[in-house]
Parts: structure tokens; C-alpha cells; sequence
């Protein structure tokens, strides 16, 4: 049954492909394969800290941790995904830049990747493109879909900004964090959603640049 | 909303913590029932013990109610409209979009 979530994730594999292809500045050597590493890696701790979270033993069903679907948790994935990806290019400045419009390009395929998975939809709609699942009657809005657009133009906003010090990795958190916080409101939800840790993401996003900046932070200037 | 479950299914507990919220949730609109296929008693009392999942619960030995409905795997989840009818069937660990979308449905019928 999680075959169609290995649907979704080879699909982001290939829009980070092409992501890397079209925007190849600066990309560190075997880029896709370590953005692929990073995001496994991302996936796993996500799901154990899910796992602890909804009160199950990892060390006691450690088969549960490759049961995607029941759950991963999005802020212990996204750091995971961020400090995975700065310790194997080994280098916390310039790569996470260089890899951030693929990233987010990457993402957009994974939200695309709905389509195998049979689960776009969000709330009711009467939108004339609205959809309806099988034997209902309420259309409901295509919500994954309409986060995959928004993040394929995130992505291409992001590729399109100068090379200021983690602008792009900054702006691509932000972009990911905003358009997961404007499209869950379209969500139907039980637990209610990270919303929190979205508006973080779009905080940290926006400041990033400017830490970067600061005379302690990475991009500072060393005195003359 | 009926759930077939075994203790020994590793999917079904990744699901039953959702289950449990969502039975929280939509408890006083939807009826929440759980199926307990090709398992031993002691095995699924542990279970929900373990889980709560404080909802009526059907022992299913030889798998007859999933057999009947269809479905494979398990866990599998039903949904009946209000009036008795098999609206959709979910094979496998069901996400929280999913259960909140099939559960809103349900209760749009029911109104």
C-alpha cells in the first residue's frame, strides 16, 4: 500500500533532477544524490519523532518507522533535512543556496505526487474545478495541487534571487512554510497541523539572510 | 466508520493514535467500530490497553466481516453512509487527510 507513496517520492526525485538541471549555479558535486540522502534521512527522523510523539516505542516496533502514511513529523524532518544536507556537502554557507530552488521544486513533485497517492483533495468547494471523490457528493478543492503550483513558482522566484548569503535558502524555508501555512486552512485536519511550526518556518526563512549577516554569523566579514 | 485491526499488524498501530483523536473528534457524529481479525484475545485486550481506542470493538477470528465487505491487507478501513450503504473502502494505514475527508463525508450525509 505505500507503493504509491514511492510514486510520490520518485516524482520529487525528478523535479530535483530537473531542478538542478535548470538551475546548475554553484551546485556541489553530487548534488541530487545528496539532496535524495538528505531527504531520506529527513523522512526517518520525522517519522520516529511522530512515532514518540503519538506514545509508540520506536525501539520496541521499529518496523513502524518505514509506515510512512501514519505520520511524519514536518519541523524534526525539515531541520534533519537541513543539517543532513550542510554535513555531507560540508559546508553550511554557500550549499544550501545553491540547492534551494531544486528543493522546493523537489517538494512541489512530492505534493504532486498526490495523484498516485488518490489524495488531492482538501475542503468542500463549489469552484468549478472542484473535484469529487468516488460516491460523494460534496467537490472539494484540489488543495495538494494547488500547493504544487505555488511551489513551483516558489521555486522559480527562489532561483531567480542574488547570491547574498542564504537569501536563497532563506526564501526557499519561507516559500515552503508560507505555502504549507496559506493552503492548510484547506485542509481538513484532526490534530489541527503544525501551524506553529509553519509560522516559524516563514519567520526563520525571512530572518536567515540577516543572520548571516550579523558579525557573528557565517557571512561576516573577517577584520582587515 | 468500521476498522479492521490485529494486534499483530504493525501498520495498524501507527494508525490507532490517529483513530483515537479522530474518534474524539467526530465520536458524537460518526459511529466508530473496530474489527479484530486473526488475532488471540489476549493479544488484542493488550492492544487496547495500550492504544485506548475507546470505542465498540468486534473479535473476527477467521476474517468473515473484511471478507464480506472486500478489501485486502490489513488494516482496512470502512465507510458507511448513514443509511447502511459501503460509500468507500481504504486499504492500508490511513492519513489524516484521508480520515478527515471520508469522516467529513459521512457526516454531510448524515445531515
Amino acid at each position: 500500500m505505500e507503493f504509491t507513496l514511492l510514486w510520490a517520492v520518485l516524482t520529487a526525485a525528478a523535479l530535483a533532477w530537473i531542478g538542478l538541471r535548470i538551475w546548475p549555479e554553484r551546485v556541489p558535486a553530487h548534488a541530487l544524490d545528496r539532496l535524495l540522502g538528505a531527504g531520506i534521512t529527513a523522512l526517518v527522523a520525522g517519522r520516529l519523532v511522530a512515532m514518540i510523539a503519538q506514545g509508540v516505542n520506536p525501539l520496541t516496533a521499529p518496523g513502524d518507522i518505514i509506515v510512512i502514511r501514519g505520520g511524519v513529523s514536518t519541523a524534526a524532518a525539515a531541520l534533519v533535512f537541513i543539517a543532513t544536507l550542510a554535513w555531507t556537502t560540508r559546508s553550511v554557507r554557500d550549499a544550501l543556496d545553491a540547492v534551494a530552488p531544486a528543493t522546493v521544486l523537489a517538494l512541489a513533485g512530492w505534493h504532486a505526487g498526490c495523484v498516485w497517492r488518490g489524495a488531492c483533495l482538501g475542503s468542500v468547494s463549489d469552484l468549478p474545478w472542484a473535484w469529487a471523490l468516488p460516491g460523494s457528493q460534496a467537490t472539494r478543492h484540489p488543495v495538494e495541487i494547488y500547493t504544487a503550483t505555488a511551489l513551483a513558482i516558489g521555486a522559480w522566484v527562489v532561483s531567480r534571487l542574488g547570491w547574498r548569503l542564504w537569501a536563497r535558502a532563506g526564501a526557499a524555508l519561507a516559500v515552503i512554510s508560507a505555502v504549507r501555512l496559506l493552503t492548510e486552512t484547506l485542509r481538513p485536519s484532526i490534530t489541527g497541523g503544525p501551524i506553529a511550526w509553519y509560522i516559524a518556518g516563514v519567520v526563520i526563512g525571512l530572518i536567515a539572510p540577516l543572520v548571516a549577516r550579523a558579525p557573528w554569523g557565517p557571512g561576516a566579514r573577517a577584520p582587515t | 466508520m468500521v476498522n479492521v485491526w490485529a494486534s499483530w499488524c504493525m501498520p495498524c498501530r501507527s494508525e490507532a493514535p490517529l483513530l483515537d483523536r479522530a474518534h474524539a473528534e467526530y465520536g458524537d457524529r460518526v459511529e466508530f467500530i473496530g474489527i479484530d481479525v486473526q488475532d488471540s484475545q489476549a493479544g488484542a485486550k493488550q492492544f487496547l490497553a495500550e492504544f485506548g481506542l475507546d470505542f465498540t470493538h468486534f473479535f473476527d477470528r477467521d476474517r468473515v466481516i473484511p471478507n464480506h465487505y472486500g478489501g485486502f491487507g490489513t488494516p482496512i478501513t470502512f465507510f458507511f453512509a448513514p443509511h447502511g450503504e459501503l460509500m468507500r473502502t481504504h486499504n492500508g494505514v490511513i492519513d489524516e487527510q484521508t480520515l478527515a475527508i471520508n469522516l467529513d463525508d459521512v457526516t454531510r450525509l448524515g445531515e
